[in-house]
């Protein structure tokens, strides 16, 4: 059961306006369950926090829903297309043009420049290189870290490390952005300032959000939270989460 | 003793219960040993290597040993060049030559799993060791996999001489003194078969030497190891290197060009100083301080020429596997210069030697004898199996900047970036300083042939017959050797092509979204 304030379908039967859904995934680490039997959905827009203790399976259910691990059971689709049948290389073109990622760290390219870090997926689509630092300039700048466009990750602060990261997973204008704990090594201000500015600059673009959080105040700037607690939907977390809001 | 002192004196021996802060004891040689040897996977395939290539290092030294032990009544051996003791020391210099791949391999090796050694030292230091505990247990580590290596490299020399102690019969040459009738010798080669010795397996250096050279590679790591952590601040919350971001300097290409330009003009600039046959060592003393200031040149300026294809390369390419790998060469040129040092060393001495090879056999193209080209045929093998060892210290290096880096890699796909990108990106990190690189220390090895042994040579004449002698004196030109040469730089490029696609299976794992989980 999804814990969401407001109507939700059937868990296993995702709403016609999805834009993301999955059913029934199972995905274990070896001999260890990370997810049994999870059911979800994302519609166009929508903001979902997806909160959870350490080990709940909450990264492995992102990282299902991105295409990026393949579930050992169970369905993902997205706008209608089965992720969880399709290649890899049908996958890996997907997150570089219908997809953005953001994680806690670990992301950016440290020997690239700020610029050519965002214009990177945009040159992975074969834009040309003029063009492409063109448009990173313009969402570094959305971002409000335009400044740091020469600089390379181990010259900038946390805060802005992740605001170019942010710019560099919405460049291609992703429909879905998957963010693993965005947050995670910031200080709550920076924190709060980067949350700020992706759910500004997402829900400007209409971008759908699935944000992997366990923090509540990081998971309040969702439309919507999902608890996860050992790898299932934890319908406990509804009320709480309910009464809370 | 003042009062004040006294009574101190007195107040301790008066209080003996009162809490005395000790000298911290120091952790015994086992409990030392049983730390260094504790770690984990990658740990351990450090230290495996690090004991393969200390093995390689001991059986390099005694074999040169015994070379250097062997005398003209030892043999005979089925290779020439063993038969000739004034071609030994040649041989014994190629064999001590072939420690510098195999030593920098081993240097290599000690990166392996680093960023996990360094977390397992800094918990010891959070649980109460001293730095220099710390240091003793990174020197032991070392030692102790080089102790285990060069054990093993001794059991492996001893089973050598065993095995292949039988003699064989076989058919060499043999030069014969013939006294003729005006008084003058005549030496006659001819070609002899019976048993001869393949290695000179009957030669034993004294113990003395022996235990030299086994003791002296484990002593050299483990020092090695300490001077490494020398600049490392070994703190409870992880080793930080004081590591300076170095400048490239243009110094090392001056050294190069000033080095190999001295060598090409060498043999000339001789010629016309007509130095006096006393100056000979003082002459090959200076070729050789030339030689070493063109390959130190070379290995230095490598930096240079990543950091600059990479300046140059990063600013104006789309192609993201293009971009990456220039920005890491512009970024980190040292690692790539340290990764090829050994390569290019071996590179330069081969090219030298197909050079030298080359005059040598025109030379003494009347000569029957097979010890020239069995000399220079030894002498690339050696060199070939150098350059194998030299490419798989590239091999380690290429390996631990995939693991170190495998988190970035794994976020970069799990955004869409297709493997393939990453795989071209890690290949042309390699080539791209690493091609002119190694077409440069051909021709700077080439040079270097032709400077010290000239262009032209004269014919040695034919063999004297018992009728008279007659020996036509002719200059011969001698011609670049493209083809060998072409040989040496085509195989250091597809042997480090080679072994760097030899990664791309450890690549394709180390991007493994299991990386990407934080929870």
């Amino acid at each position: 059961m999804t814990t969401n304030p407001r109507p939700t379908p059937s868990p296993n039967a995702p709403p016609q306006d999805a834009l993301l859904s999955a059913r029934a995934l199972v995905k274990s680490y070896e001999h260890a369950p990370a997810l049994r039997g999870v059911s979800f959905s994302a519609s166009r827009g929508e903001i979902v926090a997806i909160t959870g203790p350490s080990g709940s399976g909450k990264s492995t259910l992102l990282l299902c829903l991105a295409g990026i691990l393949i579930p050992d059971a169970g369905e993902v689709r997205f706008d209608g297309l089965r992720l969880d049948e399709a290649s890899e290389a049908e996958r890996s073109r997907l997150r570089r043009t219908s997809f953005g990622v953001l994680f806690q760290f670990g992301q950016l390219v440290p020997e690239l420049s700020a610029s050519e870090n965002v214009a990177l997926p945009l040159l992975l689509g074969g834009r040309p290189r003029r063009a492409a630092v063109a448009a990173a300039g313009t969402w570094l700048d959305r971002f409000g870290v335009s400044d740091l466009g020469e600089r390379r990750p181990g010259e900038v602060s946390g805060g802005q490390a992740q605001r170019i990261a942010m710019a560099r997973a919405m460049v291609t204008e992703p429909q879905v952005l998957f963010a693993d704990e965005p947050t995670g090594a910031l200080d709550t201000l920076a924190g709060e300032q980067v949350m700020t500015q992706l759910t500004r600059v997402a829900r400007e673009a209409g971008t759908t959000v699935l944000l992997v959080t366990h923090e509540a105040t990081i998971a309040a700037y969702a439309d919507r939270e999902v608890a996860v607690r050992d790898g299932m939907i934890d319908t406990d977390a509804f009320a709480t989460s309910t009464v809370a809001r | 003793m003042s009062a004040a002192l006294a009574a101190t004196g007195t107040a301790r021996k008066a209080a003996p219960d009162r809490l005395v802060v000790a000298r911290p004891g120091r952790p015994g040689l086992v409990t030392v040993l049983r730390l260094a040897a504790g770690g984990g996977r990658a740990d351990r395939v450090r230290i495996a290597l690090t004991a393969v290539g200390a093995a390689a290092a001991v059986v390099a030294l005694l074999a040169a040993a015994t070379v250097a032990a062997t005398g003209a009544d030892d043999g005979p051996y089925t290779s020439a060049l063993l038969n000739e003791p004034g071609l030994h020391p040649g041989v014994v210099a190629a064999l001590v030559l072939l420690c510098v791949p195999v030593l920098t391999f081993t240097g290599q090796c000690a990166r392996i799993g680093a960023p996990a050694r360094d977390r397992r030292l800094a918990t010891l230091r959070l649980i109460g060791a001293t730095p220099a505990d710390v240091r003793r247990i990174a020197g032991a580590e070392t030692a102790l996999a080089a102790a285990l290596g060069a054990l093993a490299g001794l059991g492996a020399y001893l089973l050598g001489r065993a095995l292949l102690g039988t003699p064989v019969i076989a058919t060499r040459s043999v030069q014969r003194e013939v006294p003729l009738e005006n008084g003058d010798l005549q030496f006659i080669i001819e070609s002899v078969t019976g048993p001869a010795l393949q290695l000179p397996t009957d030669v034993l250096p004294s113990w003395q030497v022996i235990v030299l050279g086994v003791v002296a590679v484990p002593l050299g790591a483990g020092i090695a190891g300490q001077l490494a952590l020398r600049r490392v601040a070994l703190t409870p919350f992880g080793l930080v290197r004081a590591a300076r971001v170095r400048p490239v300097r243009l110094i090392p290409l001056v050294a190069f060009l000033a080095g190999t330009a001295g060598m090409a003009v060498f043999s000339g600039i001789i010629r016309l100083l007509e130095p006096p046959a006393s100056a000979a060592p003082a002459i090959a003393l200076l070729f050789l301080l030339l030689f070493l200031l063109s390959v130190t040149g070379l290995i230095m300026g490598t930096a240079a020429l990543a950091s600059m294809i990479g300046g140059i390369v990063a600013p104006r390419t789309g192609r993201p596997a293009l971009l990456i790998a220039a920005r890491r060469l512009r970024a980190a040129p040292h690692d790539a210069s340290r990764a090829n040092a050994a390569v290019l060393t071996v590179v330069m001495v081969a090219a030298a030697v197909q050079g030298y090879r080359e005059n040598l056999l025109l030379a003494t193209a009347n000569n029957t004898s097979d010890v020239y080209a069995s000399g220079t045929y030894l002498a690339s093998l050696a060199l070939l199996i150098g350059g194998i060892v030299a490419a798989l210290g590239l091999l380690v290096g290429a390996v631990e900047s995939v693991l170190t880096r495998r988190r970035t890699l794994a976020a970069l796909v799990a955004a869409g970036t297709p493997t393939a990108v990453l795989r071209r990106a890690v290949l042309l990190e390699v080539l791209l300083p690493l091609t002119p690189a190694i077409l440069v220390s051909t021709a700077a090895g080439a040079l270097a042939a032709r400077g010290l042994f000239g262009t032209t040579v004269q014919t040695s004449g034919e063999v004297v017959m018992a009728e008279g002698p007659v020996v036509p004196v002719t200059m011969i030109e001698v011609p670049v050797p493209w083809m060998e040469l072409g040989t040496v730089a085509g195989l250091a490029l597809t042997l480090t092509a080679l072994l760097t696609l030899a990664v791309m299976p450890l690549l394709t794992r180390a991007v493994d979204a299991t990386e990407l989980r934080t929870t």
